[in-house]
């Protein structure tokens, strides 16, 4: 049975990468008016940068560039491994999965750091040492948003914050929650608004000298976190696997890739603000919202 | 014990993509890369310094702050378990302790910690 959910998660986390660049590429193309790409184009680009010249510059951190890719790989699939599958399954089974949830995500801006650090290249070094300053406020957000959806479970266990969901989802009951969740989605994915890590205005960022196989890597990778994001914030917004006459899991799955397609929409829609205007917005701004958020949430749990 | 299990299988299954990666070998029947494909990319530009060199870490002050609210953290997952069943009082507890926070933000603000300088 485990080993079937196991397999069952991998498929849907193959078919979710590959949908992600599809949506990607048909996005881009609708921005600049190129139209569509050729169904097999995530394939044909996969199988491109697995032959390509594997170059690296004069003296890189061999050991940290391989670690921050299995790292990132890794976190998404703790993340994934937590998301509740029914009342009772999820693989991971923690009355805390809250707390390693937040754990995961704190480490997500140790390994993006990590990836600009390993090339030795000014670049990529800039585009990591830009990233903390914002992944780190925008991880508090999060942390006070999934507090309050904690808040009317009564747990930090994720599968009691979905059974608490099961009259009015979160999305409802706590209106501002979503919205600021999805700005860390943004942020752990390394998209749109929130790249500061791999963005264009950097040549590439911490992936700038990133070639062949290890660029496929790092790509896969971010886009094994969307998809560990959205599942995850379907669970705590979206009543996760709750839903009527369809299974659980597939409820799960669907809502996975609404939230995914939400994601993906916002970083092509969005446009990047200086680090600076954007620290002072987090902190400014949005910070006293997620306040509100948890306090809003705290008077209707009441 | 099964969680550990489940952990122990994504670190084996993030090896097997790793090594996966690595082994990739195609890539390598190309050759070693050269001298000027070792550049790193600056538009042309030689590297004047090391990569590696001191950086200026402008929003240094700001991960200060940060740290005070990630501490606050270790308040909020007990509180949160147990807000329903003390209420008012609990409520009254972190709205006091956010307002605290707060005032920090407002005092970094004063002192322009969010500026890029």
């Amino acid at each position: 049975m485990t080993l079937l959910t196991v397999l069952g998660m991998l498929v849907f986390l193959c078919t979710s990468v590959w949908l992600a660049v599809a949506l990607d590429t048909a996005c881009r193309g609708w921005i600049s008016g190129q139209g569509a790409d050729r169904a097999d184009g995530p394939l044909r680009t996969a199988a491109l940068w697995l032959t390509q010249q594997r170059l690296t510059t004069e003296a890189p951190d061999r050991m940290n560039a391989l670690l921050s890719i299995a790292g990132y790989m890794a976190l998404a699939l703790t993340g994934l491994a937590l998301v509740p599958l029914g009342p009772d399954t999820a693989l991971i089974a923690l009355p805390t999965s809250v707390v390693l949830w937040g754990a995961c995500e704190a480490l997500v801006v140790v390994v993006v750091f990590l990836h600009g650090w390993s090339p030795n290249a000014p670049l990529a070094m800039i585009g990591a040492y830009r990233y903390v300053a914002i992944g780190l406020p925008i991880m508090l957000l999060s942390m006070f948003v999934l507090i309050a959806a904690a808040l009317p479970a009564q747990s930090l266990d994720l599968r009691d914050i979905v059974t608490s969901q099961a009259d009015v989802w979160n999305l409802i009951r706590q209106p501002l929650g979503l919205p600021l969740f999805l700005l860390l989605g943004l942020s752990l994915t390394l998209r749109g608004p929130f790249d500061y890590a791999d963005s264009a205005d950097l040549a590439g960022g911490t992936s700038v000298e990133a070639s062949g196989p290890d660029r496929l890597g790092w790509q896969i990778a971010r886009l094994a976190m969307l998809t560990e994001f959205s599942a995850m914030a379907a669970t705590v917004f979206l009543g996760g696997y709750l839903g009527p006459v369809l299974p659980g899991p597939l409820w799960i799955a669907l809502k996975t890739l609404l939230v995914m397609t939400l994601v993906i929409g916002l970083s092509h829609l969005a446009a990047r603000m200086p680090v600076s205007r954007m620290m002072s917005l987090i902190w400014m701004i949005l910070l006293p919202l997620s306040f509100a958020d948890l306090i809003w949430a705290g008077l209707v749990a009441l | 014990m099964e969680t550990i299990l489940t952990l122990a299988g994504i670190f084996a299954l993030t090896l097997v993509f790793v090594v996966g990666l690595r082994a990739a070998g195609w890539s390598d029947f190309a050759g070693p890369s050269t001298a000027p494909q070792q550049r790193p990319v600056l538009g042309g530009g030689d590297p004047q310094t090391h990569a590696w060199q001191r950086f200026h870490a402008r929003y240094y002050t700001m991960t200060l702050l940060f740290v005070a609210f990630e501490m606050e953290m270790m308040f909020m997952y007990p509180w949160a378990v147990i807000y329903v069943a003390e209420g008012g009082k609990a409520l009254a507890e972190m709205g006091m302790f956010l307002a605290i926070l707060s005032v920090g933000i407002l005092y970094g603000w004063r002192e322009g910690i969010f500026k890029w300088e």
